[in-house]
């Protein structure tokens, strides 16, 4: 199978690009054009793609010309879509990096752009395919936790420091409510079976980095069609000299009491005299190892991978909601996502 | 010899009585109900028949019965010119809660609100780190506060106790506005099917300053253990707790229910409760002026109903127009 890369812009690209170039079943092929576009002493482009050990083009037009099976969209927000379209054009099956966009028109119709073109749409969601939330899913499903009543989560990490558009308003679309909100809300539309979220209200602070333009902390509370409540912390609140990035937490309150899941929870830790910092040895399995495996083999099989673009288009409508709040310090309801729904997930 | 005239003999009044006790100072009950048993289990204290009676035999009036009857209470109290200690919510409405501040002005006696939180030294420690500016500027707070739900009776009975947000979320209302000041804007949410038993809610604040904090309590109907945490977070770091993390003993093969064998103490050091009662017995003797005043009472008062209104009408509040 012929997998292309588009773009390093994404910081999971290099991750992306190692487990694919490690795999026996794929041919890789990257491009990342838009590098010299990018700060000094940021990484990119050919240079990157030698010491990721993954074949180089220096267009998208020679990419996707190589006639790729799959395409997994690593660019920066704002340019999901255009890519995302150009993917599926390509008659390939496009596995795009989250958000999927930065407004529901973006995200409906990529969506539309896919099914129009026949392909497949996924959205990277690693932490949908950690074995903790997999087996509190099915568990769920089997009726343990009878009525889930509220969940809340958090995902915390630091400011995002290798990559400057992911605080730039015009690449990004937003700061940590858009960076950090869509996991936990993947993870509550798979628990909730896609019940769609009716109403949201976000606050949030730049207390933290005031000398950027986006937000950097924040509080976002949705509720959905069934009257289940999620909040999420989605702020840049770990420190910058952490020895760790940060982490997703999730709570559930159901009729089977408390639950809580900590998918990055296995590590072993301790104190380097070397660094003074602490050490913090992760061992839980590879996430996006796991998740780039479902896509794959869906690919293979011609089935249709998830989370798909409707839990995308259901994730970005949150989020939008969630800036419309700040705006007008309020809760909002939810825009109805989705005249078309034209995938089931 | 200090005399406390302690009035209610429920699930509080049986943590104060054993602290009233170990503080040394005389001590009174008088009750609806309970008050022979309470004095029964602890082997002090005297049973008092009237209201009057406690009110005139004591130096300091504690008020431990059901949050809706806290005002006449206090106000008789001052009446009597007592220093009164209250369990929290002082009221269940800002309006009761000032009526009672007044009160207790006009009689120049002091009113002392008793949000425990203040003295865990777990939320204690954290606070003074917080207040010497360790953390720099606050940005973002979390906490929780999951427990099995209250049986039957006025505490699950919104328009008496104010439910789970005016009852147990309080408690951690407090603690973020004591962080990181007044409170503009509250955002609440609840959820909990009909009938099922179990409550849930987040309350979400955006303080004056711009900090933001997030506040969830669980009152589960079926039984959970009880667990508290926070996370704080400022420009100069952040420091979180979590009671299911931090246990001095762990226990694997000790006593159990058919079997004797070593079990720890439930818990060490010092009773929080002693703590507070010792800062409002020390306040009253002319020590200093206590953690929490009846002003921040007040206040966290008007952040759990501007909470209860944002549930109302489906929407944030702001302070202001909660008054």
């Amino acid at each position: 199978m012929k997998v292309a890369l588009m773009s390093f812009a994404h910081t999971h690209a290099s991750s992306y690009a190692r487990l694919l170039a490690a795999r026996t079943d794929v041919e890789v092929l990257t491009s990342d054009p838009d590098a010299g576009e990018r700060p000094a002493g940021e990484s990119g482009g050919a240079a990157l793609a030698a010491e990721l050990g993954v074949a180089y083009v220096d267009s998208y037009d020679e990419l996707l010309a190589w006639g790729p099976d799959a395409v997994v969209v690593c660019s920066e927000n704002v340019r999901h879509r255009a890519h995302v379209e150009a993917a599926a054009a390509a008659g390939a099956a496009v596995l795009c990096e989250k958000p999927l966009a930065t407004s529901v028109a973006d995200a409906e119709a990529m969506e539309a752009a896919c099914a129009a073109a026949g392909v497949p749409l996924m959205v990277a969601f690693p932490v949908r395919f950690s074995p903790v939330f997999v087996d509190l899913r099915e568990q769920h499903a089997a009726g343990a936790l009878g009525r889930i009543h509220a969940l809340s989560g958090t995902n915390n990490g630091q400011v995002p420091a290798a990559r400057a558009w992911f605080t730039d308003p015009a690449l990004a679309g937003g700061g940590a409510v858009t960076d950090h909100t869509v996991h936990l809300a993947d993870l509550a539309d798979a628990l909730l079976g896609g019940v769609p979220a009716v109403r949201v209200h976000a606050t949030a602070n730049r207390l933290l980095h005031p000398s950027l333009e986006v937000e950097t902390a924040g509080i976002v509370t949705v509720t959905y069609a069934d009257g289940t409540n999620l909040t999420i912390d989605c702020s840049w609140s770990r420190p910058a000299s952490h020895s760790v990035w940060g982490g997703l937490t999730m709570s559930v309150v159901s009729d089977a009491g408390l639950v809580d899941v900590d998918p990055f929870a296995p590590r072993v830790s301790g104190w380097s005299e070397t660094d003074a910092t602490e050490l913090w040895l992760g061992y839980g399995p590879n996430l996006d190892d796991l998740m780039l495996s479902a896509f794959l083999d869906a690919v293979r099989d011609g089935t249709r991978p998830q989370p798909g673009g409707r839990v995308g288009v259901r994730t970005t409508a949150i989020v939008e909601a969630a800036y419309r709040s700040l705006r007008e310090c309020r809760a909002v309801d939810v825009e109805t996502a989705g005249s078309m729904a034209v995938t089931a997930g | 010899m200090t005399t406390v005239g302690m009035l209610g003999a429920g699930g509080i009044a049986t943590m104060h009585i054993a602290s009233w006790l170990r503080l040394g100072v005389d001590v009174l009950v008088h009750s609806l109900e309970g008050a022979d048993e309470l004095v029964a289990r602890h082997g002090r204290g005297e049973v008092v028949g009237s209201l009057d009676e406690l009110l005139s035999r004591s130096d300091l009036v504690d008020v431990c019965t059901p949050t809706h009857t806290h005002r006449a209470l206090v106000e008789a109290a001052a009446a009597a010119g007592k220093d009164v200690v209250c369990e929290k919510p002082l009221a269940r409405t800002v309006e009761d809660t000032e009526a009672m501040i007044e009160a207790c002005r006009r009689a120049g006696v002091a009113l002392h609100p008793a949000h425990v939180v203040r003295f865990f030294p777990e939320y204690s420690v954290m606070h003074d780190a917080v207040a010497r500016g360790r953390l720099g500027d606050l940005a973002v707070q979390r906490y929780d506060r999951h427990g099995t739900a209250p049986g039957p009776g006025w505490f699950r009975d919104e328009g008496l106790s104010g439910g789970i947000v005016m009852d147990l979320m309080i408690h951690d209302l407090d603690f973020a506005r004591w962080n990181a000041g007044p409170v503009a804007s509250v955002r609440a949410v609840r959820s909990g099917a009909e009938g099922s038993g179990t409550v849930a809610a987040n309350v979400v604040l955006t303080h004056r300053s711009g900090s933001i904090s997030s506040v969830g309590g669980v009152w589960s109907a079926g039984p959970v253990a009880f667990r508290t945490r926070f996370e704080v977070a400022g420009t100069g770091g952040l420091l979180r707790h979590d009671s299911a993390d931090n246990p001095v003993t762990w226990t694997n093969g000790g006593s159990t229910p058919d079997r004797d064998g070593y079990a720890p103490k439930v818990a060490m050091g010092e009773s929080p409760y002693l703590t507070e009662l010792r800062e409002f017995l020390a306040a009253t003797r002319g020590g200093p002026t206590p953690r929490v005043t009846a002003q921040d009472g007040l206040e966290a008062v008007r952040i759990a109903q501007a909470a209860l209104q944002s549930l109302v009408v489906d929407d944030a509040v702001s302070l202001e127009d909660a008054r």
